[in-house]
């Protein structure tokens, strides 16, 4: 598969720890890692890609520094268990790319620590034949000024089901927080569920946060025009429910990986 | 009602405007719970066997039951042993008019300004007024009966209408819902009974009022409203309470039946004791509220809710009918020590159903104000539709807003939509406010009637005005 | 190639079309005008074959064939093409991806042999110099960010790139600036051959001096109340709509 060839060329990372202390590059890849733990100093900046193919644990911390970057890549390719930790100082910026592929189940956890962290989760549940899908998101702001965007798009079919839960919690002295959380979930078997939990805790009031759910929201009138251009009515919905998908892996990593990416997600997508 | 919206203008200080107690004689059933507790009430109330037996089985289930505790509530433990379950007044004898009401009960009337001559002269409003767990007097029950609309106590329903009740009784709630709702079914002191019959729109607004008086007395309501075929009725629920120093358990029911065709209106005012400043003491409102509609029906829940200490209710509707649907409009607002984990549960199953959920919540002080919903489509749903605003206003940096939605789809028809947002006044409105001359209060108060205007304008009228300055009341001291 | 007898369409209840006839042949160029709320985009919507409307009596025969019986998207196969009055977004959909399928699904319902990548980009190219398209909007989502007169050039790209044999333009010049108006209608005039037709709906005229027509009709509450040549257009520019309505609607 063209997605695992190019992850398995990448560097890989050097035992369970390492600390980044400069701007690389390259992606550094880690498959079924057991263990993880990435520090990216301060100033510095990395991206991670993680690959599960089995269905185990992995137990993930990241850190980022201050003022540094980290871009995080996770598929999941099989059933796996996955326990991240972010850790963010201050004006630091983390974006991780999530997609569930085959079951999976993830818990991530980012704790703002440092004012002016900006924290960005695109996350994909592709739940198909009679898989449990699940992603439990928190987000905790605990110091001002930081800002996260969520946005978690789940598909389900089969008799499959998709859980998300995302909790955004805001401590009484994080002030001028902006958090923002879309979930936004198409069923597209007779059978599938999808729940999705998008939740807010707030103890400070000079904030703004808000979240979002949808279920079944598409654009009728999408469907029209592309049956009007001489697609039939399932075609037209499968090309709109694969620009649903690919919307979110917009530049969501360097070329060939991202490119690799959407193709092994229309090609999941295909199979729900 | 005018006299209510009188004393609520002039209430300026902090004290509860209707902390004080009457001296009635009430008769008590000694403090705790057990069977013969239960079976002592069912016979105080000269209840049928079935009704008895019914009790005892919510007894005994209770027993089996521990008090929930996934809310974001903070709940201080209740001692169900310490707590009174029956407190009625001595009836001196047999009422027929307004007349021959116990003068000290007529008087405590008064007090809470709502003089029932008055109504019936003015309002028109039927009002079915509670002391302490016994019903009183209905009034108008005549100009109702005429229609074949039945509003009375439950306990007179149990005794003229048996069937009807024993029909509809506990087919939406059943005592294994939950804690509270065993508990209710169990030692249920009264509570209202309405039927309106197929076809018939009822012409005036219903209400209750309830207080609860005598210390330590639970307060168990139960309400069954039915709505037959094609019919309507809007009934609004407005509570006061006196001041206490020791808490009191509020584990009211209400049970709504819309049959096809029908429709139920259910708005609530609600301005319980909510404790003092030090968030001492104050009523816990546990509540279970639930509607089922069947083909066509319409239900729809409004509350405003500014009192009690704890607030833990979601009115629901269960739209079982084809094409049925439900609303909840709701603000709720907490001050001081208050704590609300409050919302709703759409439960969609019939097809083409639709539901609109719009809550908005105001935390102010130490408070703790927490939106919780439901939006459950099943397999069977086809066409549901939902949308739900659900916004929070946080006034002061040290009390909460949650918000804590689910929606669970099982139908790829379904569209479902959801939308929260937390925020605070923001500082370019009550700067824009100050500079055209108003002080910083008012706007608060301006602002925040127009942030519930869209729930308050679901009310019937009487209710928006005096909901309106509930609000307002409520806000005072809060901000600065 | 279109024969519509004694149309009649509603929406909601409520009739719009109350009985239309209009025959078009092959290599015409046929304007329809009329004032706001004539009924110009249900007829253009009902051709198409919204589902919306319901069709309560008439007949439309399009190339020998019953085109009410037909959904829309085998319509669109047969080579009816309808220009949007407002083009759509299809978020995440690239323009590229959306033509490709497009294009070779007509291809395929016509027994002919799906394009290879190479031969597709040569078809993008070429096409879309008839409306001077920008090519980066190609790998952009389809109607996603574009200016309204990006949006109505797009449909005359996607027009070149369909090659139908009926197009059928509802209100392609609304929105539009000159230079916009002039490239949209340069490019249609460029489509323009002996074997297809158009059917122009416009409220304007200028579109007109583009676009010559050889048939003007005016649309007023759902009939087709006059016939003219293009000498019409520019009479219902100076004088407006009134004359007409006084003397031929009833």
């Amino acid at each position: 598969m063209e997605l695992y060839e190019i992850i398995r060329s990448l560097p890989s990372i050097d035992g369970p720890s390492v600390r980044i202390a400069a701007a690389e590059p390259m992606p550094r890849a880690a498959i079924d890692p057991e263990r993880l733990h990435v520090v990216v100093e301060a100033g510095a900046a990395a991206s991670l890609v993680v690959l599960h193919t089995q269905a185990s644990t992995a137990s993930i911390e990241l850190e980022a520094g201050e003022g540094a970057s980290l871009e995080v890549i996770e598929f999941f390719a099989a059933d796996a268990f996955a326990e991240v930790q972010v850790r963010q100082a201050a004006a630091s910026r983390v974006r991780l790319t999530t997609v569930e592929a085959a079951g999976g189940n993830l818990r991530c956890t980012t704790e703002l620590a440092g004012r002016d962290a900006l924290c960005e989760t695109n996350a994909l549940l592709l739940a198909g034949s009679d898989e449990h899908t699940e992603l439990t998101l928190r987000t905790n702001h605990l110091v001002p000024d930081c800002k996260s965007r969520t946005q978690v798009r789940g598909v389900a079919g089969g008799t499959a089901t998709a859980v998300f839960r995302g909790l955004v919690y805001v401590a009484p002295d994080a002030q001028r927080t902006d958090a923002r959380q879309q979930s936004r979930n198409v069923l597209v078997s007779d059978t599938a569920r999808i729940d999705a939990q998008p939740q807010l805790e707030i103890y400070a009031d000079d904030v703004q946060c808000t979240h979002g759910a949808t279920v079944g929201l598409l654009d009728r009138d999408a469907i029209l025009y592309m049956r009007q251009r001489g697609l039939d009515e399932s075609q037209a919905r499968r090309l709109q429910l694969a620009g649903f998908v690919a919307e979110l892996l917009q530049e969501c990593a360097p070329e060939p990986l991202c490119a690799a990416l959407r193709e092994a997600v229309e090609s999941r997508l295909s199979q729900l | 009602m005018s006299e209510e919206k009188e004393i609520l203008e002039n209430l300026a200080e902090e004290e509860y405007k209707y902390g004080f107690t009457s001296d009635i004689e009430t008769e008590l059933i000694g403090r705790g719970l057990s069977e013969e507790v239960v079976r002592l009430i069912s016979a105080k109330k000269g209840e049928p066997a079935w009704m008895t037996e019914r009790r005892l089985e919510a007894y005994r289930h209770w027993l089996t039951l521990t008090p929930p505790t996934w809310a974001h509530l903070d709940i201080p433990e209740i001692d169900f042993q310490e707590i009174i379950y029956y407190a009625a007044p001595k009836p001196k004898k047999r009422l027929d008019s307004m007349d021959e009401v116990d003068p000290e009960l007529k008087r405590t009337f008064d007090r809470l300004g709502i003089p029932l001559e008055e109504q019936m002269a003015l309002s028109g409003v039927a009002v079915d007024a509670v002391m302490d767990s016994v019903s009183v007097k209905t009034t108008f029950r005549e100009t109702l009966a005429a229609q074949g609309i039945i509003f009375c106590s439950i306990s007179e329903a149990l005794k003229e209408h048996p069937e009807l009740v024993r029909k509809y009784l506990g087919k939406v709630v059943p005592h294994t819902d939950n804690f509270y709702a065993a508990l209710n079914a169990a030692v249920f002191s009264d509570g209202s009974f309405c039927y309106i019959p197929k076809g018939v729109r009822c012409p005036m607004e219903l209400s209750t009022y309830f207080r609860i008086n005598a210390a330590g007395t639970g307060q168990f309501e139960r309400t069954l409203i039915v709505a037959d075929e094609g019919s309507y009725v809007s009934y609004l629920e407005g509570c006061t309470a006196p001041q206490r120093d020791e808490n009191q358990l509020h584990a009211a029911v209400v049970e709504i039946i819309v049959e096809r065709d029908a429709e139920v209106k259910y708005s609530t005012v609600q301005n319980w004791y909510p404790g003092d400043k030090e968030g001492r003491g104050g009523i816990y409102n546990f509540v279970t509220k639930r509607g089922l509609c069947r083909e066509n029906a319409r239900l729809s829940w409004t509350q405003v809710e500014t009192g009690s200490a704890i607030t833990w209710k979601y009115p629901s509707c269960v739209l079982l009918g084809d094409n049925s649907s439900g609303e909840f409009y709701s603000v709720a607002m907490t001050n001081h020590f208050q704590q609300a984990d409050t919302g709703t549960k759409m439960i969609h199953i019939g097809r083409n159903t639709r539901s609109r959920i719009v809550s908005k919540g105001i935390s102010a002080g130490r408070s703790q104000n927490a939106y919780r919903g439901l939006v459950r489509v099943g397999k069977g749903a086809e066409n549901a539709r939902n949308y739900s605003q659900c916004d929070s206003l946080l006034i002061g940096d040290r009390c909460g807003a949650h918000t804590f939605p689910d929606i669970d789809c099982r139908n790829r028809s379904a569209v479902l939509e959801h939308e929260a947002t937390t925020s605070k006044i923001s500082d370019d409105q009550l700067f824009y406010c100050n500079q055209r001359g108003l002080k910083t209060e008012d706007a608060v108060g301006l602002i925040v009637n127009g942030y519930a205007r869209e729930v308050l304008a679901k009310l019937p009228m009487e209710f928006a005005v005096e909901a309106q300055k509930l609000l307002a009341l409520n806000l005072e001291g809060s901000v600065g | 190639m279109l024969k519509i007898t004694n149309l009649h369409a509603a929406v909601e209840g409520r009739e719009i079309l109350r009985g239309i006839d209009l025959e078009v042949r092959a290599g015409e160029v046929h304007a329809i005008m009329g004032p706001n709320g004539s009924g110009k985009s249900t007829l253009a919507s009902v051709l198409a074959g919204n589902e919306k409307y319901a069709v309560t009596e008439g007949s439309v025969e399009f190339l020998g064939r019953d085109l009410l019986a037909l959904p829309i998207e085998d319509r669109a196969r047969m080579g009816l093409f309808l220009g949007f009055q407002y083009p759509v977004e299809i978020p995440g959909v690239t323009m590229a991806n959306f033509m490709k399928l497009a294009v070779n699904e007509q291809r395929r319902f016509r027994g002919e042999e799906p394009l290879s990548a190479g031969e597709f980009l040569k078809l993008m190219r070429e096409k879309g110099k008839v409306v001077e398209l920008d090519a980066k909007l190609t790998s952009r989502a389809v109607n996603e960010g574009f200016s309204g007169g990006e949006k109505k050039k797009n449909e005359i790209f996607q027009m070149a790139m369909l090659d139908p044999k009926l197009a059928i333009l509802d209100e392609t010049d609304s929105g539009l600036d000159i230079d916009a108006l002039r490239i949209v209608a340069t490019g249609v005039t460029k489509l323009h051959t002996p074997e297809n037709a158009t059917v122009v709906i416009t409220h304007y005229q200028r579109l007109l001096d583009y676009i010559v027509p050889d048939v003007v009709h005016v649309l007023y509450k759902g009939r087709i109340i006059y016939t003219g040549d293009k000498s019409l257009a520019l009479k219902l520019e100076k004088e407006g709509y009134d004359w007409l309505i006084n003397d031929y609607a009833e």
